[in-house]
């Protein structure tokens, strides 16, 4: 491959986040040897750096050792640098001294995310879930609005089971971006997990949400059936609310039919989705 | 008598061409003192904290309809609460606002950013009025009123020339402004040889950066966020899905649920 595009490619992943190790790692290692003589300027040290974490990905220590000694050689004493070091540490297993370098780094940088970021990746690689949500949670009081925060506090949350807490991040993602569908699926989907009628009344609505937004969403499509036949089911319901819900039920069956039908006969047969449908009960809400 | 001046070309030789590289190399020279010059500045904790805090509530405002009462309810309380609220709690730790003049980081912001700019334009300014006056350099190609000849036609004291015959001094101007996009094209965006846009900084730095005083905003955004109301998006939201469809003639009850 010709250097100009190994270059271009590079600096594609570089500007997207496209994190394709094994391909990074191919192109450039070739470049190395001769990196800093071709004269593209300042671009060679962000090559170096995406390389080195590329490597440190596909376990290439040999490349981790070149480029971390470039870099040190021409940044000496710098932070971005020594965050490099810390993933290293971590990379090979020695989380004490990551954590370390990470927190010298804090305490000489409060207002760093990115190291907060591995202190709690640490944690969950050593799994140790409840000293993760914990930094998690410190970190969010701090920085309120870093959506991909609350996202992992979700995920984590739902570990442990504590669906109300999950719900809440989920609330807060909504809050960030509420025309997207995934987020009103998944949320739904906890509220639906929590039970209990007015969460499952809050489930279908999300569901009823996420369908609007994207009428592909199947999994929002059958939880909304779900949901809908769970409350005209329950006895606790009123009768309205009855009549409500196995109109909606029904409407989301006849959906889900269609959309089978759509894919065509290699799917399952749409009959027995259907009877499959009408057998589903929930036993007690 | 405007059209039809015949210039000496040796002044475009020994005029135009030399003020052009002359701002040029300045400008580079420009860019690379600021780079020099250039301080890091230091993310105050603290200000990151309110600001993320403000678009947050932010978002609340904004996107909380989309929430169940009861979440809404529960973060309006932790913004706006009387006694445990954020934008009521941070009252106490009141930062004295940073006034300009006092502050001793800006101050030296400031004077760089002066430094960089405008003394330049001040000496190769003086310089062109002193070495390249009394002549007309240039045409500009459009017509211009004659409200423009004391700006443009600095040194030339003939009535009734066009105002579109300037002198040297208004070429270096253009120059200066014109050669922008010279400078993104050979530095890269985002360099700082470009005057303008440390004009543009100025007016609209105060808004990017937090605002001098956290107070103030903290009020502003506790009051938006008490008139806030919450008016559930998703009240019927399942009926509007369902009368998206044309379908609405396919519904049946089924017998077991009643």
């Amino acid at each position: 491959m010709k250097e100009s595009e190994a270059r271009e490619i590079l600096r594609e992943y570089r500007e997207s986040g496209i994190r394709r190790s094994d391909e990074v790692v191919e192109i450039g290692e070739p470049l190395l040897s001769s990196l800093e003589s071709r004269g593209w300027g300042n671009e060679v040290w962000l090559i170096y750096e995406q390389l080195y974490i590329a490597a440190l990905d596909c376990n290439r220590m040999d490349v981790v050792g070149e480029c971390i000694g470039v870099l040190s050689r021409r940044f000496p004493g710098s932070t971005r640098v020594k965050k490099l070091d810390g993933q290293y540490l971590e990379a090979t297993g020695d989380y004490e001294a990551a954590m370390d370098v990470y927190d010298e780094i804090l305490e000489a940088e409060p207002a760093d995310t990115f190291c907060r970021k591995r202190i709690v990746a640490i944690h969950l690689a050593n799994n140790r879930i409840g000293d993760a949500i914990r930094e998690l949670n410190e970190y969010l009081k701090q920085f309120q609005s870093d959506h991909e925060a609350w996202m992992e506090l979700s995920a984590l949350y739902i570990r442990e089971y504590e669906y109300g807490k999950a719900a809440f991040c989920m609330e807060e993602l909504i809050l960030s971006n509420p025309h997207h569908h995934l987020y009103h699926q998944r949320y739904a989907e906890i509220k639906y997990t929590q039970g209990g009628i007015e969460n499952t009344e809050v489930a279908r609505k999300h569901f009823a949400n996420a369908v609007k937004l994207n009428a592909g969403n199947m999994r929002a499509l059958y939880g909304l059936y779900l949901a809908s036949t769970g409350l005209a089911g329950s006895s606790k319901v009123s009768a309205k609310s009855k009549k409500d819900n196995s109109k909606y039920a029904t409407w989301a069956a006849k959906k889900i039919a269609e959309m089978y039908a759509e894919v065509g006969s290699r799917a399952q047969p749409v009959e027995s989705v259907t009877a499959m449908l009408e057998s589903l009960q929930v036993n007690s809400l | 008598m405007g059209d039809d001046l015949l210039l000496d070309s040796s002044i475009r030789f020994w005029v135009v061409l030399p003020i052009v590289f002359v701002t040029f190399l300045v400008g580079i020279i420009r860019h690379h003192v600021a780079i020099l010059l250039h301080a890091d500045k230091k993310i105050d904790l603290q200000q990151v904290v309110d600001s993320q805090a403000l678009i947050r509530s932010r978002m609340l405002r904004e996107n909380g309809k989309y929430l169940p009462k009861q979440a809404f309810l529960m973060r309006k309380h932790y913004f706006n609460d009387e006694e445990s609220g954020f934008f009521k709690k941070q009252k106490r730790k009141a930062a004295p606002a940073k006034n300009p003049m006092t502050d001793p980081s800006m101050m030296t912001d400031m004077m760089k950013g002066n430094m960089t700019n405008v003394l330049p334009m001040i000496i190769i300014g003086g310089w062109i009025n002193w070495a390249f006056s009394g002549f007309v350099a240039t045409k500009v190609p459009f017509p211009l009123t004659l409200r423009f000849k004391p700006m443009l036609q600095r040194g030339i004291d003939l009535a009734s020339l066009d105002a579109s015959w300037v002198s040297s001094a208004s070429w270096y101007f253009l120059n200066v402004f014109g050669l922008r996009s010279v400078y993104t094209l050979v530095l890269g965006a985002d360099n700082e040889a470009d005057p303008s846009r440390a004009l543009q900084e100025q007016m609209t730095g105060a808004a990017m950066t937090m605002p001098q005083d956290p107070n103030k905003a903290f009020k502003a955004e506790w009051e938006s966020l008490e008139i806030t109301s919450h008016s559930y998006a998703l009240e019927s939201v399942e009926d509007e899905l369902l009368t998206q469809t044309p379908y609405i003639e396919d519904f049946c009850v089924k017998e077991k649920y009643q």
